[in-house]
């Protein structure tokens, strides 16, 4: 029986295609193994069936950044590419593995760009160089200005594939900065790359403590427009704002409960400041934290069940941590400096907040037990503040600030690695990075 | 096989049919999809839509965080930012204290006559910090060390009516330098008189 030359190709080619379609996906990194093993990754030229032809490398170069970011990848450069992409090889022609293996990639990202009018369609596929199989695809499309949010979004899809953990791309970090003129304080946004800085407020009165809703749509934030501090919930998208928390004297921003019904906050009443939550529909508020002292900068964790806050009760402010409806409230920094700005890790095991040592605040992380204590900036003649943990936990946002300069900074969770993402403003401080 | 039927090209046909058939379904995306680290609650840009070829994950205005969209026209501040001079000097605090010293009490002593003297004066205290310390924590501290002045006010017998608090925390330095002598300059009360 003569067989035909396709069939063991075709054979081969189906047995591949099932042996590389595991119910799960198979965990190439473990992004809990710090200087672990990085994958080799190509990201070819685009193709750019119609619009700029610069488009080729210009949207291929925001994915290889992305990628640098995550410490999980190295780029095979352009320049050693060896096969060149066509559009046959997004209509059923496979790559030529070898020639990407050859080089170094263990990875492959294709992509193809159409453009007409303002409207774009952006396609990318992600291969396993070495099975030559497809990992991840992907068709975007939208307008012009969203092709940094398609990539980013691809991004996340390739940090998926290769962890089994979402990406962080396009998420943002909002925080309060005083404007190059002007004494107020206002709002601003950045993205995780650094990219795209903006101010959200523009009222020249004293903007503070922007926190996020846990679907990333609204930004509750602390503002004396009107005089004195007031609490306002503002859609991120619209603009449209209204006020929340209408009782009590001076007030300040805490966390949105993680089923996004609840906002705490800091309430002073006869200059006693308690903590509080207010029903976001509805309005009524419960008082969560009291008695003598001052209690301040409310976080609920992420199972919602616990909060973790800021009180002097015992003669300096250190951090506490409480389960709700049960009377314990359990001191959990250490010494008898002075211990702020507690931030919840995504899964729930870290609690990261600013400590003093030898004169300078420094940023670290222990368990909700006050366990395991561990320090993660080592700068000793800066202040490092309001630490903010990233979605996927790996990183935290905080402000750098160095006699009157400032920095906002990202730094690993286990302090290895940093990088600064936003600097040039004054004063810059309550860094709250949003979900994903 | 021996009724003339080509089995071969048959089943060769089905076989290719299937391949091309997987390979254009992207079955692998959508198992990925599922898998233990997948977000529940994803947007719908990313969930699978039945069938069809490569998934089509439609961005629009609403899913997308407004890229460098400029916040509305400047909201109607009011000068909060520049401090409104006070014919009373500042009653300066202790360092993370908001206890009354002597001096402090002197001071206040001196604005309960003039307001005694003034029936309809109101006057506005408002706390200050210097800049050591989160902002949150500084905001409730300048506020029980407004409360503390007031309440001083209220035993010298001023009306609680004509006395009202406000905390800047360390928003609004007096001394905008990074020493002890500005530090100690900053913490404090400052009286408006309304």
């Amino acid at each position: 029986m003569r067989r035909p030359k396709g069939f063991a190709a075709a054979l081969a080619l189906l047995v591949g295609f099932l042996l590389a379609s595991p119910a799960f996906p198979i965990l190439y990194i473990d992004i809990n193994a710090s200087g672990g093993k990085r994958m080799p990754i190509a990201a070819a030229n685009f193709i750019v069936a119609s619009g700029d032809p610069s488009l080729t490398r210009s949207v291929p170069q925001i994915l290889e950044s992305d990628l640098v970011l995550t410490d999980l990848f190295d780029i095979v450069p352009q320049s050693s590419h060896m096969e060149a992409v066509t559009l046959a090889h997004f209509a059923g022609t496979p790559l030529s593995f070898p020639a990407w293996k050859v080089i170094g990639a263990e990875a492959v990202v294709i992509g193809r760009v159409d453009v007409r009018g303002d409207q774009v369609s952006l396609e990318m596929r992600l291969y396993d160089a070495t099975q030559g199989t497809l990992m991840a695809g992907k068709r975007y499309s939208g307008t012009h200005r969203q092709i940094p949010s398609m990539v980013h979004r691809f991004a996340n899809e390739i940090v998926h594939a290769f962890t089994g953990v979402r990406g962080i791309f396009g998420t943002e970090i909002a925080f309060s900065a005083r404007p190059e003129r002007g004494k107020g304080k206002e709002i601003y946004m950045v993205g995780m790359d650094g990219q795209n800085l903006r101010k959200v407020t523009d009222n020249r009165s004293f903007n503070l403590f922007p926190r996020w809703s846990p679907d990333g749509q609204w930004l509750a934030y602390t503002s004396y427009r009107t005089g004195v501090p007031l609490i306002y919930l503002r859609n991120v998208a619209t603009g449209a704002e209204r006020e929340v928390i209408r009782f009590g004297n001076t007030k300040s921003t805490g966390g949105f409960s993680p089923d996004g019904q609840w906002l705490y906050a800091a309430v002073s009443q006869e200059g006693d400041s308690d903590i509080y939550r207010v029903r976001l529909t509805g309005g009524d508020a419960q008082k969560v934290v009291g008695g003598w002292g001052l209690d301040v900068s409310p976080v609920p964790a992420p199972d919602g069940r616990r909060i973790v806050f800021v009180s002097d009760r015992g003669g300096s402010p250190q951090v506490y941590v409480k389960t709700l409806g049960e009377p314990e409230e359990r001191r959990i920094s250490q010494g008898s400096g002075y211990a702020t700005s507690p931030s919840w890790s995504p899964a729930g095991n870290r609690i990261a907040y600013t400590a003093r040592i030898e004169g300078k605040f420094a940023i670290f992380t222990v368990a909700p037990d006050g366990s395991d204590l561990r320090q993660v900036t080592g700068a000793t003649d800066a202040d490092c503040e309001d630490p903010s943990f990233s979605p996927d936990g790996r990183y935290l946002v905080y402000t750098y600030r160095k006699r009157g300069y400032s920095d906002l900074k990202i730094i690993s969770s286990d302090g290895r690695r940093e990088r600064t993402l936003a600097t040039g403003l004054s004063d810059m401080g309550s860094a709250a990075w949003s979900p994903r | 096989m021996n009724n003339g039927f080509p089995w071969k090209r048959a089943v060769l046909a089905l076989l290719v049919a299937v391949v091309l058939a997987a390979g254009c379904s992207k079955k692998q995306t959508v198992r990925t999809e599922g898998g233990p680290g997948s977000a529940p609650g994803d947007s719908a840009a990313s969930a699978p839509p039945p069938g069809g070829e490569m998934k089509e994950a439609p961005i629009t205005e609403g899913q997308v965080p407004p890229a460098g969209r400029a916040a509305k026209a400047a909201e109607a501040g009011v000068a909060v930012t520049e401090e409104k001079p006070s014919r009373f000097p500042d009653v300066l605090f202790d360092f993370d204290k908001a206890d009354l010293t002597e001096a402090g009490k002197k001071i206040c002593q001196g604005v309960a006559e003039s307001v005694r003297r003034t029936p309809k004066a109101k006057v506005l205290i408002e706390g200050h910090c210097d800049e050591r310390g989160t902002a949150e924590y500084n905001l409730a501290l300048g506020e029980r060390r407004a409360t503390a002045v007031r309440n001083y006010l209220v035993s010298l017998g001023v009306p609680k009516e004509a006395l009202g608090t406000v905390s800047f925390g360390k928003e609004r330095p007096l001394d905008p330098g990074h020493t002890e002598e500005a530090w100690a300059k900053n913490r404090r009360a400052h009286f408006v008189l309304k």
